[in-house]
């Protein structure tokens, strides 16, 4: 099993740790195999969890869709972006209450995966967005989330004019549910957070999801795929390998 | 052609300015049909951004009903224009900022509906007060509720009031604001060029998908044209129309 992401439970909260603080929690296929490994025990053993809090290992919550890994290999962007379309479905799917704990920034693929939470959490001064556009890739993994969390005609703006903001800008538009002033505030919220909707009946609390997830129409297996399938051509197109290599070469 | 609706392409924006400022930017036909052909036109020549603004004091005012006096059917043939195009606006493969300012009533706020990015001044009017004239507004509805929500749009097309666009941007139908009329232009005009300088395919396949994504349940948006034309328009209420224009300016 790989430690690129690990789990915790404790009673009835569970957290999900994204561990590779020294690429900012950059989406691997390792970090995703180890959120898919922490899926898979909840799903079998976690009847008992309430709530699962997401949270990122150092500075960052999660950088996005690690480019370094797939730079020399585009093909495994295909493999990488439908994983991560699986995964926003599994994380949904969850009878538990999910909370996004967004600890720094979280960018992508990686603020994305903070929108399929059931809370999303920050602070003033971190940083979110979707800045796909600009490398001339396409958010349309991240896109029924966004939607869904911020309504059709905010999450067009976001997503068409890219880049990122700040934790407050992300508060103002929706994104984030409640925000902290700094990091330290942040823990503080979530802990508070998490010991709140834990004392909720357990079974209310799994109808109250279950029924929100039938309505909003969001374990669509199908639109996922279709996304995944739009994002990998976008991204093996010559207009995003070219920018995503200048990227690199500058760096 | 009309004279009404100038393009010019600037930085890689098509820059559309309704241009009948004497009468606040009142929409006839020819002017409807001119706003449709823009997204294709902008595309052909070389655009990457479609801005859609007005001239004057406002961006536009709605129909110009004074067309009723001649023709039975002018409300029908306006109301088919404007729902053909806000459907080329939102369908086109280049985004759409559009810049409400001063105000955008009735038809002018129905055209919001077609725009991704709205810019509008703090105290730009913005409403759709048109069941006071006997029209239904429900050409409008696929668009704003995907933008609001269900709430914010069954008021906003059940009450005829007309509200600023500072409420307008708290429901979010206005995205930016701005202090002033001139600030409004001047922001509308940086989203438009930053947007024109993104990579053309992947904004195309967003949007695209984007669109997709608002009819995952269904295009219920001839259905809703269908909705507005489906009033009877007789002559007593043509007299009512144009009197309540007249007396509007």
């Amino acid at each position: 099993m790989s430690d690129a992401a690990t789990l915790t439970i404790d009673g009835a909260t569970a957290t999900i740790t994204l561990n590779r603080p020294d690429a900012r929690n950059a989406m691997s296929a390792d970090l995703l195999e180890g959120v898919a490994a922490a899926l898979d025990t909840l799903e079998r053993d976690g009847e008992d969890v309430t709530v699962v809090t997401l949270i990122g290992a150092g500075r960052a919550f999660c950088a996005g869709m690690d480019l370094k890994s797939v730079l020399n290999d585009p093909p495994s962007s295909e493999v990488l972006l439908s994983t991560l379309a699986e995964m926003t479905l599994r994380l949904r799917a969850l009878p538990a209450v999910t909370i996004a704990s967004v600890n720094g920034a979280a960018i992508g693929g990686g603020c994305g995966l903070a929108m399929v939470c059931d809370i999303v959490l920050s602070h003033a001064d971190a940083k979110l967005g979707f800045p796909e556009v600009d490398l001339g890739a396409c958010p349309a993994v991240v896109a029924p989330w966004l939607v869904r969390r911020i309504g059709a005609g905010r999450a067009r703006r976001v997503l068409l004019e890219g880049g990122v903001m700040s934790g407050e800008r992300a508060h103002d538009l929706g994104l984030v549910d409640a925000l902290a002033v700094d990091r330290e505030g942040l823990a503080a919220l979530t802990n508070e957070t998490v010991q709140r909707i834990a004392v909720g009946g357990p079974q209310a609390l799994r109808a109250t999801k279950a029924l929100l997830n039938e309505i909003d129409g969001s374990l669509d297996e199908a639109m996922m795929r279709k996304a995944a399938a739009i994002s990998a051509e976008v991204f093996m197109g010559d207009e995003a390998q070219s920018r995503i290599r200048a990227r690199f070469a500058d760096a | 052609m009309t004279a009404f609706v100038r393009t010019t392409i600037e930085a890689g924006v098509a820059v559309v300015a309704l241009d009948r400022p004497d009468v606040r930017n009142a929409l006839t036909p020819d002017m409807l049909e001119a706003v449709r052909e823009a997204p294709s036109v902008a595309e052909r020549d070389g655009a990457r951004c479609v801005l859609l603004r007005g001239a004057g004091p406002a961006f536009c005012a709605g129909f110009d009903l004074t067309l009723c006096q001649d023709d039975d059917n002018a409300v029908g043939v306006l109301l088919t224009g404007l729902s053909h195009a806000i459907a080329a606006l939102r369908d086109g493969p280049l985004p759409v900022v559009l810049c409400a300012h001063g105000a955008a009533i009735a038809g002018g706020a129905a055209l919001l509906g077609g725009a991704d990015i709205v810019v509008a001044d703090a105290s730009a009017k913005i409403g759709y007060p048109v069941l006071r004239l006997g029209i239904s507004p429900a050409v409008s509805a696929p668009f704003l509720r995907l933008g609001v929500g269900d709430g914010a749009c069954r008021t906003r097309l059940i009450d005829t009031k007309i509200h600023d666009a500072v409420a307008a941007e708290r429901i979010g139908l206005v995205h930016e604001l701005t202090p002033n009329a001139e600030a409004a232009q001047a922001k509308a005009t940086e989203i438009a060029r930053s947007l024109a300088s993104k990579p053309p395919s992947a904004i195309a396949a967003t949007k695209r998908w984007l669109n997709e994504l608002d009819q995952a349940a269904g295009d219920v948006r001839a259905r809703a044209l269908e909705a507005s034309l489906s009033l009877p328009g007789g002559a007593e209420e043509r007299e009512r129309l144009i009197a309540m224009w007249n007396a509007g300016r």
